[in-house]
């Protein structure tokens, strides 16, 4: 694909995306590896998964403001942000499955 | 009714953000100037019913699923919850953070003309409707594990 300059919001929240996808298993990894953070994080918003996905997002909305300011849309171009975007949701979302497929050890034995 | 009424919207607002997803893909397949302002709102509908699927469906999960997931780890199918619903609840949010880029993706690369920039818009649609698809069929085995789970009592 031909390089063409990208909007600054695009180029801005594309990589907050990108960034936000990896911290998102970052997070998941931390709290259920360790239980001071899961025992702070259910008690911030009443549930860990609550206080998850307001870190997520107020993380995604500020990196996007972030590098949107940063001019970055001079250093990257709509073809080589969608691959950034692919591999970073591909990567998390095998990650993710990969760090709870263990509990899926006794479905083999399923019965119906 | 109240607890049901809940959930069938989640499921509802998500298979409508899918639906939304694909025909914003195939309008930007054929992108023209009389579809430009079909594909803005299109993009903008994906997004909003994402995020809506989310707060109804984070409401549910927190306040009524406890009950479920008794059921579904005391059944047949504790995977049902131990790795269908630990895998739907984290890969969700980067299906979240892609519907709410899509309108800031199309808004910033209208009118779609160069390929490049047509093709950002295109794979962030694709991966919305895949993960959605994940989502769905998940969100299926999940209540499944209820079932198997009140069938073995």
């Amino acid at each position: 694909m031909k390089n063409t300059p990208m909007e600054k919001y695009t180029a801005g929240f594309g990589l907050s995306l990108v960034v936000t996808s990896l911290l998102n298993v970052v997070i998941l990894i931390i709290k259920e590896k360790n239980d001071s953070v899961m025992s702070a994080m259910k008690a911030a918003l009443g549930h860990h998964w609550t206080t998850h996905g307001a870190i997520v997002i107020i993380v995604f909305l500020l990196l996007g403001f972030i590098f949107s300011g940063m001019k970055i849309e001079t250093k990257l171009d709509s073809g080589k942000m969608l691959k950034y975007i692919i591999w970073a949701v591909i990567i998390s979302c095998v990650i993710i499955s990969g760090f709870f497929l263990p509990n899926l050890k006794f479905a083999g034995v399923m019965k119906y | 009714m109240l607890v049901q009424g809940v959930m069938m919207s989640h499921v509802a607002l998500g298979v409508l953000g899918i639906m939304f997803a694909v025909a914003l893909f195939v309008d930007v397949l054929n992108v023209n100037e009389g579809n430009i302002e079909r594909i803005k709102k299109l993009s903008l509908a994906v997004a909003v019913l994402i995020v809506l699927a989310y707060v109804i469906g984070g409401y549910w999960y927190v306040v009524y699923y406890g009950h479920d997931r008794d059921i579904i780890k005391a059944g047949q199918w504790p995977w049902a919850h131990n790795f269908f619903m630990e895998v739907k609840e984290h890969i969700f949010f980067a299906m979240l953070l892609l519907s709410i880029y899509l309108p800031i993706a199309v808004y910033g690369n209208v009118p779609l003309t160069e390929k490049p920039k047509r093709s950002l818009v295109l794979g962030v649609s694709a991966l919305i409707v895949l993960f959605g698809f994940l989502m769905e069929g998940a969100g299926g085995i999940i209540s499944k594990g209820v079932t198997m789970g009140l069938m073995g009592r």
